[in-house]
């Protein structure tokens, strides 16, 4: 195999393991700071892209613009599903179940709107792609590449270093003492719930900008994000965004010097061997 | 400042606080002494309102207290050292002081708290990017203050400060009480060292079994003869 072969390979690597990772920057956040497993991300995430098609295919509206919109959107969307869980007590294991439950009503919602077929959304919005020497960097997927990795710096940042972020990892260490100190543990987790909202959404526009859609397609993410949130150490931004490229650029190669059918084999033997022989990372 | 009247604390259907009634001027130090088990833990939680109170009425600078939360405690200026310090072991030294102010209004305040907490112990200074967790218990401790001090309280409820900690150690531990009395804050000291606990207070209560059984200056407790036999045995 060339070396242009393999340089290609390992760049649309990275750009689909930019992809998992900003899959599940939010899913990572929920699960460590609100101790839910929120496949329902999923489902917002498929919403969020369906929305996109809508309103920057037919509607005719920028993508940039629908970012814009869905963002907020969907920060109500995790907010409300926040509260909804909060009021209910549900536990991490429920809340697989529920959450589940959820992603298969919104896999019925997107059907009955949009149909089981598939869509694409077609714009003109970065078209085409950049030349640097033999490689090609396609425009969308450079665009989405530097959103997932400024996103991931900016909550690891906002994690460590704000008085929110303390306030949560004070939560989660000792809620009680957290409590008496002044912290809001209520009002904290429906932020953090909608702002894991919101990155799903953006999530969701940038899988309309790339790829086409189905609503089948909800389920084939589980494996590969969730692999890059355990892989990353749940909790971890830039662990996430790590394990997410490790993950891309493993499939990349492992397709390129197999066959594409084997792309699953490197990503999810590293993670089996992770947890076995080092299973506090979870 | 704090009034508790009449508390009753239960857990499930145990009672863990009967009747429980004490008073703590502006200013003053009091101290709560009684065995293992007594409920003196129990009777700090509640009023940091980490518990529920069955009966009773909490009072603090004339206010209903009773059903606050904590959060709102912390506004009005009470501030908690829990029994076993229960610090968030998985951050920093400087990020467990800066929890202390965490309320809005404290936040000012951040720079210059944390001057103070590390010219009162210098180590702590040196071991600020340390995680907490890793310190030994009287560095510990010393986080645990510091975290209370950095609220500005005006109360501060300190919970069995000699826990665990070495003889050196405790003596230095009950200086620094001393000297935040001394700067203003009124304090309630839960203590099983009677003795130290004595001595450093104008007013004592002593609790067994989740009700008050004794109170009085701590002359008047050490010249009973019940109390001192009960309750301060050996170590008075
Ligand atoms: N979470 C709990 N659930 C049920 N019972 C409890 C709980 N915590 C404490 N108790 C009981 O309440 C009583 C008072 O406990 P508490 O911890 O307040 O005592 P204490 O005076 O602080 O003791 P120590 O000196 O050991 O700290 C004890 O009988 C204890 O077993
Ligand atoms: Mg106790």
């Amino acid at each position: 195999m060339s070396v242009t072969l393999l340089g290609q390979s390992i760049l649309s690597g990275i750009f689909s393991g930019s992809l998992y990772a900003l899959l599940g920057l939010g899913l990572t956040l929920s699960w460590r700071y609100l101790k839910i497993i929120n496949l329902a991300h999923f489902a917002f995430i498929f919403l969020a892209a369906y929305l996109t098609y809508q309103l920057a295919g037919p509607g005719g509206l920028p993508p940039l613009l629908v970012i814009a919109l869905v963002a907020p959107l969907f920060f109500v969307m995790g907010y409300a599903q926040q509260a909804f869980l909060e009021h209910f007590k549900v536990d991490e294991f429920a809340s697989i179940i529920i959450t589940f439950g959820m992603t298969i009503l919104a896999e019925t919602f997107i059907q009955w709107i949009w149909s089981a077929d598939f869509v694409r959304l077609e714009t003109h919005f970065l078209r085409g792609s950049w030349e640097l020497g033999p490689f090609f960097l396609p425009k969308q997927e450079m665009l989405m590449s530097a959103a997932a990795l400024a996103l991931c710096l900016v909550t690891a940042a906002f994690l460590r270093f704000t008085w929110i972020g303390k306030a949560l990892r004070a939560g989660l260490d000792n809620p009680q003492i957290a409590a008496s100190f002044g912290v809001p543990n209520k009002k904290l987790s429906l932020l953090i719930a909608g702002i894991a909202g919101a990155l799903a959404g953006v999530g969701g526009a940038f899988m309309a900008l790339l790829f086409t859609l189905a609503p089948s397609q909800i389920y084939s993410w589980f494996g590969v994000v969730l692999a890059a949130v355990l892989l990353g150490r749940v909790g971890s931004a830039t662990g996430v965004f790590a394990a997410g490229l490790l993950i891309g650029v493993s499939e990349a190669i492992t397709m390129a010097v197999t066959a594409p059918a084997w792309a699953p084999l490197a990503p999810f033997t590293l993670l089996i061997l992770i947890l076995v022989f080092w299973p506090e990372r979870v | 400042m704090l009034i508790l009247e009449n508390l009753d604390v239960y857990y499930g259907e145990a009672r863990a606080l009967a009747n429980v009634s004490l008073t703590l001027g502006d200013g003053e130090i009091a101290c709560v002494i009684g065995p293992n088990g007594a409920g003196k833990t129990t009777l700090v939680n509640a009023l940091a309102r980490l518990l529920p109170v069955r009966a009773g009425r909490i009072r603090l600078g004339g206010e209903d207290i009773t059903h606050l939360t904590p959060q709102e405690l912390a506004d009005r200026g009470l501030a908690l050292i829990p029994e076993g310090r229960r610090l968030f072991t998985t951050m920093t030294v400087e990020e467990n002081l800066e929890l202390g102010c965490y309320r809005p209004a404290a936040r000012a305040h951040r720079a210059q708290g944390l001057e103070g907490i590390y010219a009162m112990f210098p180590i702590l200074r040196e071991r600020r990017w340390q995680i907490a967790g890793t310190l030994s218990g009287g560095q510990q401790q010393m986080v645990a203050i510091g975290r209370a001090l950095m609220a500005r309280p005006k109360l501060l409820l300190i919970d069995e400060p000699s826990l665990g900690l070495a003889p050196v150690v405790i003596t230095q531990v009950f200086e620094t009480i001393k000297a935040i009395h001394a700067s203003g804050v009124s304090i309630l000291l839960i203590e099983q060292n009677a003795a130290k606990a004595l001595s450093v207070s104008q007013r004592a209560y002593v609790l067994d079994c989740g009700a008050i059984v004794a109170q009085g200056s701590p002359e008047e407790l050490r010249q009973s003869r019940e109390i001192n036999a009960a309750y301060l045995g050996a170590g008075a």
